[in-house]
């Protein structure tokens, strides 16, 4: 059981991604933009953000991710990324981006739910 | 300094490389000119029947020597010339040849006889030289002094104001004091100059404006398949999204989210997961190759080509277990020498190339990936005995979204971008791609295909 944000800017993603977390018994808040996001998460002080890489947005999920690093908020963060790897911009984890790992879409619900265990896993032993 | 750039050189890269090259070709040219001045001083008395006195010998041996000299000084001081507009430049550089070299065929020319030699003919030629790379002014005067020059020798000679050193031998009587001939061949000599001069002058002037508008055009089109790609790109994107929802949505159904499902829509459902696979790859494929065309550098990495292709073979086990195929790996080389290039480039095009191998063939086929030396570079092999490819697609496979007939009618999915892919890294990387079919595993009924690849070590 754990509470976890999703911000995207497509609700299908966020209803898809809510529907397999919640199967697996997390709580999930969603928000389509950047700012309601920031929101949810200081409201809500999840155990994982899920974050879309929003490049349509002007403050897009990678500033977010800074956003939350410069907060001083250090939940486990995972991307969405959509085109990053295929153009090429295949950035490790926590080097370019601080974020803990990356799902490239279209998400495949049993990787989804393999990595959100694992990164939630990472968190209690911490 | 004085600026000699022209007005009409704008493109200054291939400006100074033209400059560049025409001051290295003169140096090699005026080592054939001192060669040719010596066989003419040694050999023209027994050739031409020509006899010099004791002062033309002298002088015209003399002359040669500092040419010979003065051309080594300029090759030396050409190799530390930079291309600045306001320093002493390849375009000074030229001009000093050229002074040089007029000074030296001018005096050649009073040594053999003024007016009566031939040789005074060779002034047309430098003067077109210098029309093609100095500005107008700078050619007008050169041109004009030259002629004055000349002038001077000419008629000093006929009324004795200076000595007359005749060629004996060459003509029956002595024409320097005739005043019709040496008015009517100084006056054409002038005429010739300064024709030649106008005329070279507006050619070259035209032919840069050419170039510059040729140049032009070329950047227009290079910035509108800029813009393109980025459109593309933008769309694809714009498409991938809803595809990436659609997507997760089927996989959500057929990994049992939302309970079970009954086998008939299981099966139908199976099948859109399919084509929307597909359709995801494909938009992925655009974005790579568009990413590709905007990319106006690639990466430099020491690469071991050897490890990118283990690596890529390593990726496909599943495939080459699951149709038994029989791989073979090879590498011939006696120097494992890395090449430079970008990783990440490479191994798409590799993945590509060797997937292609492993999709279009039977089960247990035979598959060949041999690495070799071939002149500065390396060759990659990647040879089957699968489906082949017809003859009359084989020009077309390397097309964006062709996809060969046969493959085509046998239903195997894809998206016709693979090849392109290929042949546009490989081909920024400055190496080559060819395909045989039927290749060289080729038995009955399966034709095989074979891409060899070519990558040089320095590209």
């Amino acid at each position: 059981m754990a509470k976890i944000v999703i911000i995207d800017d497509d609700p299908d993603i966020l209803d898809a991604s809510s529907l397999v977390l919640n199967s697996k018994g997390h709580e999930v808040i969603t928000a389509t933009n950047p700012e309601d996001g920031y929101q949810l998460v200081i409201d809500n002080s999840p155990d994982l953000i899920i974050l879309d890489v929003m490049m349509n947005e002007p403050d897009d999920g990678f500033f977010l991710a800074q956003k939350f690093r410069r907060s001083k908020i250090t939940v486990p963060i995972l991307m969405y990324s959509s085109v990053s790897k295929t153009i090429g911009m295949s950035f490790g984890v926590n080097e370019l981006v601080p974020v803990d790992d990356f799902v490239e879409k279209p998400i495949s619900p049993s990787l989804l739910v393999e990595k959100v265990e694992h990164l939630l896993q990472l968190r209690k032993e911490k | 300094m004085v600026s000699l750039v022209p007005s009409w050189a704008i493109y200054n890269e291939e400006f100074w490389g033209a400059i560049k090259r025409r001051n290295s070709w003169f140096i090699k040219l005026r080592y054939g000119a001192v060669l040719m001045l010596f066989v003419f001083i040694v050999s023209s008395e027994y050739l031409l029947g020509i006899k010099f006195t004791n002062t033309q010998l002298v002088a015209l041996s003399l002359i040669n020597c500092i040419i010979l000299v003065y051309n080594g000084i300029l090759q030396w001081v050409r190799i530390y010339l930079k291309c600045d507009p306001f320093k002493f430049n390849p375009l000074h550089f030229s001009l000093v040849q050229m002074l040089l070299d007029l000074t030296a065929l001018m005096l050649v020319v009073y040594f053999t006889g003024g007016i009566e030699t031939p040789l005074f003919m060779l002034f047309v030629f430098h003067m077109i030289i210098g029309s093609l790379i100095l500005p107008g002014t700078v050619i007008y005067t050169i041109a004009f002094s030259v002629v004055f020059v000349f002038y001077g020798i000419v008629f000093g000679e006929y009324h004795n104001l200076i000595s007359h050193h005749a060629v004996t031998g060459l003509l029956q009587t002595p024409l320097y004091n005739n005043f019709k001939f040496s008015v009517a061949y100084s006056t054409i000599f002038g005429f010739v100059i300064l024709m030649s001069v106008v005329l070279a002058n507006k050619i070259a002037n035209q032919l840069y404006r050419m170039e510059q508008e040729l140049v032009e055009s070329l950047e227009q089109l290079k910035a509108a398949e800029v813009e393109k790609q980025k459109y593309v790109m933008g769309v694809v994107h714009e498409i991938k999204t809803p595809l990436a929802a659609l997507h997760s949505y089927l996989d959500l159904i057929l990994q049992g989210f939302l309970g079970s499902v009954n086998e008939k829509v299981l099966n139908k459902l199976n099948r859109a997961r399919t084509r929307s696979a597909e359709a995801i790859q494909l938009t992925n494929d655009v974005l790579s190759v568009s990413k590709l065309r905007l990319l106006d550098e690639i990466k430099k990495e020491e690469i071991k080509v050897r490890d990118i292709l283990s690596s890529v073979i390593q990726k496909q086990r599943a495939i080459i277990e699951r149709k038994k195929i029989k791989l073979h790996f090879k590498d011939n080389r006696k120097v494992k020498a890395k090449i430079l290039g970008d990783r990440f480039l490479l191994e798409i095009a590799f993945s590509n190339l060797i997937s292609n191998a492993f999709k279009y063939i039977d089960d247990e086929g035979v598959v060949e990936i041999i690495l070799d030396e071939k002149g500065n570079g390396i060759q990659l092999e990647v040879c089957d005995n699968g489906i082949g490819i017809p003859e009359k697609d084989l020009e077309k496979i390397f097309n964006d979204f062709y996809r060969a007939s046969n493959i085509r009618s046998k239903g195997y999915e894809g998206t016709g971008m693979g090849l392109s892919i290929i042949k546009h890294v490989i081909e920024r990387h400055g190496g080559t791609v060819e395909v045989q079919s039927p290749a060289r595993l080729a038995s009955e009924n399966k034709p095989g295909t074979s891409f060899l690849v070519f990558l040089p070590l320095e590209s």
